[in-house]
């Protein structure tokens, strides 16, 4: 039985799926399986998957009818056999010592369910270009999770099989297996799950210092989306606010701040100055405490936005060097 | 001849009429319990020093924090041959997870106020497991008894007849009852012979009547000292708790042949018993379905031997714990 278990939903990703398996069978933790999800892809990514599998026999394949990215992750923990598991997407990769980091920290912290950490952001060709998500590792509240998002994308957790088991469940109408991630979400369904862990159950979670996960960006089509995302994000909140409305009512303004600030930050790098004015305004509608708790990062949103609106996308490309990561 | 049966002092720092009183009534005024041991109450202050106490047997029914532990670690050092005895009223899983920002911090803190103990009871299985599963009691220390109160009233009464309508939920008015689910999901019915009976006092009082406002299906009766008379007003009790280490409600509404709609969250899956209805999902729609389901199909299966042990069962297990710790007293053993 393999010690940890690695999740690789794919749809579509034959481009980058070789590097992403590459980069799991150099982990030096070999004591693993990976278990890709190919979910309904209709380009050539089962055939990537097998010539890997055909050299690595830790590597395999599920094979499902499209469910989305929760869905295909669902699966894959279905599938797995480990007692860590963890998730990469298919065009993302992993550090050759992320996932020995993360064994060491979940055998010298019994009460931590999820450990993470940071990434570097790589571009569409899979070259870093100087940003980075750089969270808080310790002391992560339910209310740092839901405001800032320290876990950052879906490619730096890795779970104590016991902790994935407490959140899941069965719909009435799913005959297959449990969910742990909602599949009624195509977006926000990683931040749904983090922070249901939280709210549900007592498993602390945590990061290891590191830029161990390589995060893809994608900046095509950025600024179209970012309705729907905060409208899956407004639909995640709903979700979970019976669970404890005192903590919805006093976190709720400041994490939708920081989300508008994103969603802002967005706009930016895809060189929407009025979508990005807008959000930035709503931000600071919404609460001042991204202004208060980051003062710099908050004012240079508000002037790239306006910098972008006022004077198009030519000067801004300086400023969004300052900026930092588009998806931080 | 036996020997004088041992004094078993109870340490309580909460007065007020919720669920560890009435137990520790019951531990006081039960002719069973007292066949074994010499059962006394002492209410002490939070957090504040505790008395030089002379007994055979020590039990502690305080809350446990922070501001406490100096106190326990004291009383403990001044009663170093007394076995203590710590029941856990409060603290479980889901309370952990929304209660405790600093959860680490916290698992230290029971750890350390644990090990001052010789036995730590959990007043219902899941909450010795997730102290079991935890770390924060070993084993070998960890004992488990369910709280009763006496039962004898709500047996006697007569399971409801005709068609279920009257949903009653019972306890403080706090976010810990979830009735603001409940609230928001009956609203969601739309049987005007439906009605939702809500009893208790509280801190959200006034928060939850703002919620029922405008349907007036929906009653606040208060607090009441007899809680046999609010069971038999009631068809169905729904407890829809964030959390919960034991549930007497659970108990009762069992005792006096209810049918049970509950969240299932730590004790409340075994105080309500295998016959209940649980709903897992937290939110007005998933409570609103079940409560719809539970009114529309009687009659609905209750608990056939309305707990007709829980007392017994309870009275024994104390008897067996006080013999284990204080082993050179003769004991009776109630028949």
């Amino acid at each position: 039985m393999p010690y940890a278990s690695i999740i690789v939903p794919t749809f579509n990703s034959a481009a980058t799926l070789g590097e992403t398996l590459e980069a799991l069978c150099a982990q030096t933790w070999g004591d693993l399986e990976i278990i890709v999800v190919n979910d309904g892809s209709t380009d050539h990514s089962a055939d990537v998957a097998m010539a890997h599998s055909a050299r690595d026999p830790r590597i395999r394949m599920i094979t499902q009818a499209n469910r989305g990215l929760a869905g295909a992750r669902n699966s894959g923990i279905a599938a797995a056999r480990g007692a860590l598991i963890g998730f990469c997407d298919a065009d993302d990769r992993w550090r050759p010592t992320k996932l020995a980091a993360h064994v060491a920290h979940l055998e010298a912290a019994p009460d931590v369910g999820l450990s993470y950490s940071g990434s570097t952001l790589i571009s569409q060709s899979g070259l870093p270009f100087g940003h980075a998500q750089t969270p808080r590792l310790r002391n992560i509240t339910s209310a740092h999770l839901f405001k800032r998002n320290p876990v950052g994308n879906g490619s730096t957790p890795v779970f104590r099989r016991a902790a994935l088991e407490a959140l899941a469940w069965r719909p009435a109408t799913e005959m297959e297996r449990d969910w742990v991630f909602d599949e009624t979400f195509r977006q926000s369904e990683d931040i749904e799950c983090w922070l249901r862990l939280a709210l549900s159950t007592d498993w602390t979670i945590e990061g290891v210092p590191g830029l161990l996960t390589e995060y893809r960006v994608n900046a095509s089509g950025l600024s179209a989306h970012t309705g729907a995302q905060l409208a899956s994000w407004e639909r995640m909140v709903r979700k979970l606010r019976p669970r404890d409305r005192a903590f919805f009512d006093r976190h709720e303004p400041a994490a939708r701040a920081y989300q508008l600030r994103y969603l802002a930050r967005r706009a930016i790098s895809s060189g929407d100055g009025g979508a990005a004015c807008d959000y930035v305004d709503r931000s600071m509608a919404a609460s001042r405490l991204p202004l208060r708790e980051e003062p710099l990062r908050s004012a240079v949103t508000w002037a790239a936005a306006r910098a972008l609106r006022r004077f198009g996308a030519g000067p801004i490309r300086t400023a969004r060097t300052l900026l930092g990561a588009t998806r931080s | 001849m036996t020997q004088q049966r041992p004094r078993v002092l109870h340490l309580v720092d909460d007065a007020t009429p919720g669920g560890v009183t009435r137990v520790l009534d019951q531990i006081r005024s039960s002719l069973d319990m007292a066949r074994d041991a010499r059962h006394e109450v002492i209410t002490v202050q939070r957090n504040k020093g505790l008395p030089n106490l002379r007994a055979d047997v020590i039990v502690s029914h305080l809350s446990i924090s922070w501001r406490s532990l100096p106190a326990l670690i004291s009383f403990r050092a001044r009663h170093a041959s007394t076995p203590l005895i710590h029941v856990e009223h409060s603290y479980t899983h889901a309370f952990t997870a929304l209660n405790v920002p600093m959860k680490l911090r916290f698992f230290a803190l029971l750890r350390t106020a644990y090990a001052l103990f010789d036995k730590v009871v959990a007043v219902s299985q899941p909450q010795a497991a997730w102290l079991e599963r935890r770390g924060l009691v070993r084993p070998d220390m960890l004992h488990v008894i369910t709280p009763v109160v006496d039962l004898r009233g709500f047996r006697a009464l007569p399971a409801p007849a005709g068609p279920l309508r009257r949903i009653g939920a019972i306890g403080r008015l706090h976010s810990q009852k979830g009735f603001d689910i409940l609230i928001d999901a009956f609203r969601l019915l739309e049987d005007p012979q439906a009605s939702l009976h809500i009893h208790g006092t509280g801190a959200q009082e006034a928060a939850l009547k703002a919620r029922a406002a405008g349907d007036t299906r929906i009653v606040f009766h208060g607090h009441s000292d007899d809680p046999e008379a609010v069971m038999a007003g009631l068809d169905v009790i729904a407890i829809p708790s964030r959390w919960e280490a034991f549930g007497l409600v659970a108990l009762e509404a069992r005792a006096a042949g209810r049918s049970i709609l509950t969240s299932g969250v730590d004790g409340l899956s075994e105080s309500a018993g295998r016959t209940a209805r649980v709903v897992a999902d937290p939110c007005a729609d998933s409570w609103a379905a079940a409560l719809q389901l539970h009114l529309s199909r009687a009659p609905l299966t209750t608990d056939p031997t309305r707990a007709a042990t829980a007392e017994a069962d309870f009275t024994a297990a104390w008897a067996a714990l006080i013999a284990e710790l204080a082993p050179q007293t003769e004991m009776q053993i109630a028949a």
